[in-house]
């Protein structure tokens, strides 16, 4: 249903043209600025990105003990809290271990994760992330985008911080192009984004 | 007769150049619409595609979908009603391009020397630059230009898909709406110029900007303050054709056929690779020739103000001095431009090997080339090397008057690229009242004007 | 019958009923950990301290008030609420944070009553008191000791119930710890009972351990059908598939245990054992074609040649329906039945729970020869096998070949069952049936007591229940007996056979019905079937 709306017009802008070549002149004084200026707040992105900030989430990441072990103890309050219902894990019995129980296999189903962050509030154990800052989570299969126990665990080698702050600390490890110098973009050319 | 195989040859090569002349345009036009709609809403556009690291602001982005387009899979969906529905898209871009064939993009070429002499044919040739001098060549295009409602009707209909049907029964009430305007400020302007022959036209916009059409073809400098009646005729007969023409080139913001929100893609829906290709060239097409048509109508054609073709023959030495001499800084002044954005902080970001690096080299040397040219140019008319000879002067002109049009027709097209990042589309009843009820009545009006300024110009002319 | 008062509320209960249960009869709800219906009354957990206001002296535990007249109670004024948070407090003390890993959590009465009755701020500034921490107590018992709330309810059930006493509470005060005898283990049929009955996490089953967490199952109350006692279970499964079985209270059966053997039925859906698929003279193949197969022996068979053998181990529904069968779409067929076990039926028997008689229908299909006396029994069959009367043979779950050996060499055997036996392998068809957690059914136990089966999950593979398979040949020989839901073939076998005159699904409830008389062993007690409260 439309409502008539009554807007008292004059006459020129009952004419159009004056209204038109108005928001002509707004136009073109963007385009012509834009031609001039290559100051567009648009990132490259391939070749440079955005710095995240620090609480930026990405995407998750698994914990380790000092031994290397995961931290998780496969309680499920992650897979149970989550509303997208995107994390499978299978709980194993840890022979050696005090802490009895080790998750099998820890699945996350990117292609279904809301990135809530709920998992991460969830875990008792501090054991799930979400600190990578890594928001290129892509891949040409669905399979690939099941992130699994192991890629979790290797990412950010368990205990990194973010990946453009730890570059900065060490610009010898730091890939080409990475300029920690600038504060609004730095690029990095590894295509894993570290 | 034996002429005859000499103007075949020359109107065969003239029908290649005028294709050349709007299909050179279309990738640029494409180019530009996407380019000029980033600028305008403070975007980048396109600008990832490169060739051998050269992106040219995007322009690789252009070639990079023609082979997209062409290597795409052609989906003849089962539906469709065969025979039409092939020959819709066709129909869309012949009619684009034949109405060219009466738009001059120059004066005549005079040859002194002539191919046709192989068949013993006279030494010297008059080439008129225009494929077809009809007598009625604007009226030509108008007959042939609402032809092109066939092309989207026929797809439309022939797609058998509801939003292809919408969007072509909305094209077809549009374009013969608008070419009622359409046709009565033509009508007005004949007025004018007392003929339909565009070379004709175009010829009589030659010299002082006065002449130009939107002017009301003054032909003489004048102060009288009655001159205004004559530049609110030709004021009007040009807002009236060129809002038709953006309704005939289904431009926004009168693209109610495509409408995305509301008809996904409109008539061309069921359309994929080169068939998709020939109704998206079409579209661009007509905006050339829309542009062409206005500038021959209303802003002088190919003529460059104040300088019309006896005078470009006669001071060639000079242009090509002026030109060259004043190419140089321009050519270093985008050589510089080249060079600053080789210091932006993407190539920066760059790793050491990309090849994107070559990038500002490319265009620094190549722009320095360009002022190296141009001040070959400049040498060569400073010597006088060209006002001497046969053929220099007559390519010059041929030159110039064709880039003048060329120019012409681009600022145009880019008019309507930049109307199209700024108006919102009209809601179809708003269409129609803007067709009918607003501009068909001013039509009538400014053809009484202008039988008013007909006359008044005449007393003008006499005072 | 005495008269007690609580919370002001009136409640008349049989002399001796403790106030827990007098409560519960009034929807109350008295937190307890050590009390539990079949085990003598401890009271050492303190959780179910109650106000007396008159009948009694002070605070007292519920658990140990008996109904008297003149009793009243409260377990709403705020010294029972501080009463029950303190009490909680020192429960927790010392128990560890292995909610995460522990098995327990989501049906823990520590988590449950924290959040009803304890949510107090934490006042222990020392470390707790560890313990000793996953030990191998049985081979299907893990003990954590630190968990352990110690009430002693593992320590009565040895005591009382098994009779064997592994079990003690050691040491003192905070020091206090369960712990089995040194050398002992835990070996007896009834183990998984103990991770049943502890309310917290420090007893916990080994099969289950770590398999799923709690809050994902769904419970199907069913029945086990591992022998003729019939113990009424819940299957606790998640998406088609079962991960435990537990024991559900009904004390005209098996009051609130079950027996190991019985926890590991839903093992069999998915034993290699199992059939998935029909077969044809051995060869895999779909069931239509099979049961075509069938179709066309049975019409091709000479009449009188024809016999049907009813199974002990199917359910009521599927044994009438092929009684049914026999008698309208099989003209002139003879009707058998098998006392006893099949060879090769696990063997453990007690004076517990565990039957000699693993067959869980036995009495079903007792009752169904008792009313129709031309069903002959097992000796009859092998007379008629022998003396050549029977060519054709449609046995249902009953491994006829494997009791008749050679003898029955020549008969064409048509079988439907779940599970590969010695019949099968020499069957000209079979056709596979759907296990008791994966169908609608019932079965009548040794005393008599029809009870319900509830499908949990989805037949496996191609397998249907029998009572359905039954219905579909019988419509294809002509006439179906009309089971087309378990519902309507018990109704139908209620409205037929006397003994389970009037029974319907609904009446059938959780805790079943015994079987109408005149049945000798029909002995349950009346008063119980009111008793609706799970096994904890």
């Amino acid at each position: 249903m439309t409502l008539p709306v009554q807007r008292p017009r004059s006459f020129l802008e009952r004419l159009f043209i004056p209204e038109i070549l108005r928001g002509l002149y707004i136009t073109l004084q963007h385009g012509l600025h834009n031609l001039f200026h290559q100051d567009q707040p648009t990132v490259e992105y391939p070749d440079m990105r955005r710095v995240m900030p620090d609480r930026y989430k990405g995407a998750h990441r698994l914990t380790t003990r000092p031994d290397g072990k995961v931290k998780c103890v496969a309680c499920m309050c992650c897979a149970q809290v989550c509303p997208a219902r995107c994390i499978t894990i299978e709980a194993g019995e840890d022979a050696d271990e005090p802490i009895e129980k080790y998750p099998v296999q820890f699945q996350i189903d990117m292609l279904r994760c809301i990135y809530c962050g709920y998992c991460v509030e969830a875990c008792p154990k501090d054991a799930i992330r979400m600190d990578t800052g890594i928001y290129e989570i892509n891949s040409f299969t669905r399979q690939d985008m099941i992130h699994d126990k192991a890629y979790m665990t290797d990412l950010m080698d368990g205990k990194k911080p973010l990946a453009e702050k730890f570059y900065r600390d060490q610009p010898d490890q730091a890939p080409a192009g990475f300029d920690g110098t600038q504060d609004r973009v730095v690029s990095v050319d590894d295509s894993r984004g570290l | 007769m034996e002429n005859h195989w000499a103007e075949l040859i020359v109107v065969l090569i003239k029908c290649v150049f005028s294709l050349a002349f709007v299909m050179q345009i279309v990738p640029i036009l494409i180019w530009a619409e996407r380019k000029v709609s980033a600028y305008i809403q403070d975007r980048r556009g396109p600008n990832r595609a490169h060739i051998m690291g050269i992106r040219a602001a995007g322009l690789v982005h252009t070639l990079v979908d023609v082979v997209k387009l062409v290597v795409k899979e052609d989906i003849i969906p089962d539906h469709v009603e065969k025979g039409f529905w092939f020959a819709a898209p066709v129909i869309a871009m012949s009619v684009a391009l034949t109405t060219f064939t009466v738009v001059p993009w120059g004066d005549s070429l005079l040859l002194p020397i002539s191919v046709t002499s192989l068949w013993g044919g006279t030494a010297a040739m008059e080439i008129p630059l225009q494929v077809a001098q009809i007598n009625g060549g604007m009226l030509f295009i108008l007959a042939i230009g609402s032809l092109g409602v066939y092309g989207v009707m026929l797809a439309g209909w022939a797609s058998n898909n509801k939003f292809s049907l919408l969007g072509g029964l909305r094209a077809s009430a549009q374009m013969i709406s608008y070419e009622l305007a359409m046709g009565l400020s033509v009508a007005a302007m004949f007025m004018l110029y007392g003929t339909a022959r565009l070379d004709q036209i175009a010829a009589q916009q030659a010299g002082p900007i006065w002449n130009w059409g939107i002017f009301g073809v003054l032909n003489s400098p004048s102060f009288d303050p009655l001159v205004l009646i004559g530049w609110v005729v030709g004021g009007l007969a040009f807002l009236l054709f060129w809002t038709s023409v953006f309704a005939e080139t289904n431009r926004m913001p009168f693209d109610l056929p495509e409408g995305e929100a509301e008809l996904v893609a409109g008539y061309h829906i069921e359309y994929s690779s080169l068939r998709f290709a020939l109704f998206f060239m079409a579209e661009y097409a007509h905006m050339i020739v829309g542009s062409a048509v206005t500038a021959t109508l209303f802003f002088g054609g190919y003529n460059i103000p104040f300088l019309d073709g006896a005078a470009i023959r006669a001071h060639s030495d000079l242009i090509l001095m002026v030109l060259g001499f004043g190419g140089v800084p321009v050519s270093l002044a985008f050589a510089f431009i080249a060079w600053r954005r080789s210091k932006r902080p993407f190539y920066r970001a760059l790793a050491k090997n990309d090849i994107r690096h070559r990038e500002p080299r490319f265009f620094i040397s190549m722009w320095t080339m360009s002022a190296l040219s141009a001040l070959g140019l400049g040498v060569v008319g400073a010597l006088g090397l060209v006002g001497g000879t046969v053929l220099g002067p007559e390519l010059l002109a041929f030159a110039l008057q064709t880039g003048s049009l060329f120019i012409k027709v681009l600022f145009g097209t880019f008019f309507m690229i930049w109307v199209r990042w700024t108006l919102p589309r009209f809601r179809y009843d708003q269409l129609m009242d803007l067709g009918w009820r607003a501009m068909l009545p001013t039509a009538i009006g400014t053809i009484m004007l202008a039988g008013v300024w007909v006359i008044v110009r005449e007393a003008v002319h006499a005072v | 019958m005495p008269t007690v008062k609580i919370n002001g509320i009136e409640v008349e209960v049989p002399a001796g009923t403790n106030m827990i249960e007098a409560a519960a009869k009034i929807g109350i709800e008295i937190p307890h950990y050590c009390y539990h219906p079949h085990l003598t009354v401890a009271g050492n957990c303190r959780m179910c301290l109650c106000d007396v206001e008159a009948g009694g002296r002070g605070p007292d535990i519920a658990c140990n008030m008996q109904a008297r007249d003149g009793l009243a109670i409260r377990t709403d004024t705020p010294r029972v609420k501080q009463m029950r948070k303190s009490v909680m407090e020192f429960l927790l003390k010392n128990h560890p944070l292995d909610c995460p890993i522990c098995d327990q959590s989501g049906e823990c009465r520590l988590q449950d009553y924290y959040m009803d009755y304890g949510q107090y701020e934490s006042r222990l500034a020392d470390p707790k008191v560890t313990k000793h921490k996953r030990q191998d107590i049985g081979d299907h018992l893990v003990l954590d000791a630190e968990r352990c709330v110690a009430c002693s309810r593992c320590v009565r059930f040895g005591d009382q119930i098994t009779g064997t006493g592994e079990l003690r509470l050691f040491n003192r005060t905070d020091h206090t710890e369960i712990g089995i005898f040194p050398g002992v283990r835990i070996d007896h049929d009834y183990q998984g009972n103990l991770a049943d009955i502890c309310p917290v996490g420090a007893i916990t089953s080994k099969d289950f351990r770590f398999q799923k967490r709690v809050w994902y199952l769904t419970d199907t109350d069913s029945i086990c059908t591992a022998c003729a006692t019939g113990c009424d279970i819940k299957v606790c499964h998640e998406r088609n598939q079962v991960f435990r079985i537990k024991p559900r209270r009904n004390d005209a059966v098996n009051q609130s245990w079950m027996c190991d053997h019985g926890r590991m039925i839903w093992q069999d859906l998915t034993s290699l054992g199992r059939l998935l698929q029909a077969r044809v003279e051995g060869q895999v193949g779909n069931t239509d074609a099979a049961m075509q197969t069938a179709v066309e022996t049975l019409q091709g068979a000479e009449p009188g040649t024809v016999g049907v053998v009813l199974g002990t181990q199917a359910s009521n529904e599927a044994n009438w329906a092929l009684w049914r069968l026999a008698k309208d779409a099989l003209k002139g067929a003879s009707v058998f039945w098998c006392q006893g076990n099949d060879p090769g039926a696990w063997d453990r028997v007690d004076d517990l729970l565990i039957d000699a008689d693993k067959n869980p229908n036995t009495e079903g299909v007792r009752a169904l020869t008792r009313h129709d006396a031309s069903i002959g029994d097992g000796a009859d069959l092998a007379h008629a096998v022998r003396e050549g009367n029977l060519k054709t043979l449609l046995v249902l779950q009953d491994d006829v070949l494997g009791r008749l050996g050679d003898a029955a060499d020549g008969v064409a055997v048509l079988y439907i069952g779940t599970h590969r036996n010695g019949t099968v392998d020499k069957a000209a068809v079979v056709l596979p049936a759907a296990h008791t957690v994966e169908q609608d059914a019932t079965y009548t136990n040794r005393r008599g007591q029809v009870q319900r089966v509830r499908r949990a999950v989805h037949p496996a593979g191609d397998s249907r229940p029998a009572w359905q398979l039954l219905d579909r040949l019988g419509a294809s020989l002509g006439k179906a007996p009309g089971a087309s839901t378990a519902a309507i073939a018990f109704k139908k076998l209620s409205a037929q056979v006397p003994a389970f005159a009037d029974m319907t699904y609904r009446a059938l409830g959780t805790q079943g019905l015994p079987l109408v008389a005149p049945q000798p062993e029909a002995q349950t007690d009346q008063a119980s079937q009111e008793h609706h409260e799970p096994a904890k």
